[in-house]
């Protein structure tokens, strides 16, 4: 579905045309097995708590999602109007995985689920998201996460 | 997204992600990551298809146990029955209230933000039931009285109050016009029994067929003709889906 070439205008040129850096560096982390990790969630769908302060532009800001968090408490407001909004609307597991997350931790496939998880808006120029990004690592750290899930929208 | 990965590696955080645009993907060449042939919006597959979501889910998270990267992996595609949560019948999904005839009746503005007034108003009871019934709404910060209000003032050409103070007219719009579609879908979505449209159903029924619609049209030409920048932003790019204008 998502393939640029299988996409129609004027859709296929905004895509093409978003920021997309490439990177000389190859880094890589190992680490134990699934079974013993601590999973965090971090999404680009623009998500918040209800009542926290609504994502406006493209400045890398974030918000933080508390794991014990509620479908009902968590919400939306990333400013593209240009993809599917109804899945999330009927289930927030379509873009934030949290139950399912659980579950695995539950039945053992996982360690543990974290305690913190993030949000960032997509569609920001990924220069402006590098300073926040070290800063969400030594607050993952901190949390003991040694497994993230990046979710795009 | 892969420009995330790249940043939290450095810093020693093992990722893996979900690819939704493999080109952008293949450029950043994150550690892992695991391209889903899905629509943009629905990451994990489905609403309410958890077998679904969970088999993204361990296929992105085991991509952690491999020795050596980069790695993009493809998820298998004969997964994939069922996936688009509905029963492919285009005819299959129809709003518990039809409003065609009432649009094409309306032409000139003061008309058309009446019949915007009663689409709200018939749609209402249903927003409030499915709101009890699932104890969720996506609406964030605008009840669809104050969303279409403020679309249908501004839309017609009117100077409206911005009823939340401490947001610019622009993000009021745009916060607005979301919370007005969630409603819109909740809505329409509630009739006991009635099958999940796809987004293509739903998006050709609200742009197409609903008074909503054509208000978010209106209210988009007239940020295109405001002198502040930001209106104009959201005129262009933020109101209505490049599909749709």
């Amino acid at each position: 579905m998502a393939h640029l070439d299988r996409m129609p205008e004027p859709m296929r040129s905004h895509l093409a045309e978003l920021p997309c850096p490439s990177f000389k560096d190859q880094p890589w982390v190992s680490g134990q097995s699934l079974s013993r990790r601590r999973v965090a969630l971090i999404s680009t769908a623009g998500l918040q708590r209800r009542g926290d302060r609504p994502f406006e532009g493209m400045s890398g800001d974030y918000r933080v999602i508390p794991g014990d968090i509620k479908a009902r408490d968590l919400v939306m407001t990333h400013i593209s109007t240009n993809y599917d909004r109804t899945g999330f609307q009927r289930d927030w597991n379509v873009v934030f995985p949290l139950d399912r997350l659980k579950e695995l931790a539950a039945e053992g496939i996982i360690g543990s689920v974290a305690a913190y998880h993030y949000s960032f808006m997509g569609a920001t120029d990924p220069s402006e998201m590098e300073p926040p990004a070290r800063n969400l690592a030594g607050l993952l750290k901190g949390d003991q996460v040694d497994a993230v899930l990046l979710v795009p929208v | 997204m892969g420009a995330l990965a790249h940043y939290l590696e450095r810093e020693g955080i093992p990722t893996t992600q979900i690819s939704l645009i493999r080109e952008h993907t293949e450029t950043t060449r994150p550690p892992r990551a695991l391209w889903v042939p899905f629509e943009l919006g629905r990451p994990l597959g489905a609403p309410e298809n958890p077998e679904l979501q969970r088999r993204v889910l361990l296929a992105a998270l085991e991509l952690l146990d491999a020795a050596e990267g980069p790695l993009l992996v493809d998820f298998p595609e004969d997964a994939l029955e069922g996936a688009d949560g509905h029963d492919q019948d285009l005819d299959g999904w129809s709003c518990p209230v039809s409003f065609t005839q009432q649009v094409s009746q309306e032409n000139d503005l003061e008309k058309l933000r009446s019949a915007f007034r009663r689409e709200v108003a018939e749609l209402l009871p249903w927003y409030d039931l499915n709101l009890e019934k699932r104890d969720r709404t996506a609406v964030v910060e605008f009840s669809p009285d104050a969303a279409s209000e403020l679309l249908g003032a501004f839309g017609t050409g009117e100077q409206p109050e911005i009823p939340k103070a401490d947001l610019s007219l622009a993000t009021a719009l745009r916060l607005a016009a979301q919370d007005l579609k969630a409603f819109y879908f909740e809505a329409a979505t509630a009739r006991p029994g009635s099958a999940l449209p796809s987004s293509e159903e739903f998006n050709r029924w609200f742009w197409q067929e609903s008074t909503a619609g054509r208000i978010l049209k209106a209210v988009k030409e007239r940020c295109l003709k405001e002198g502040d920048k930001s209106l104009r932003l959201v005129g262009t790019l933020l109101l209505i889906p490049l599909d749709q204008s």
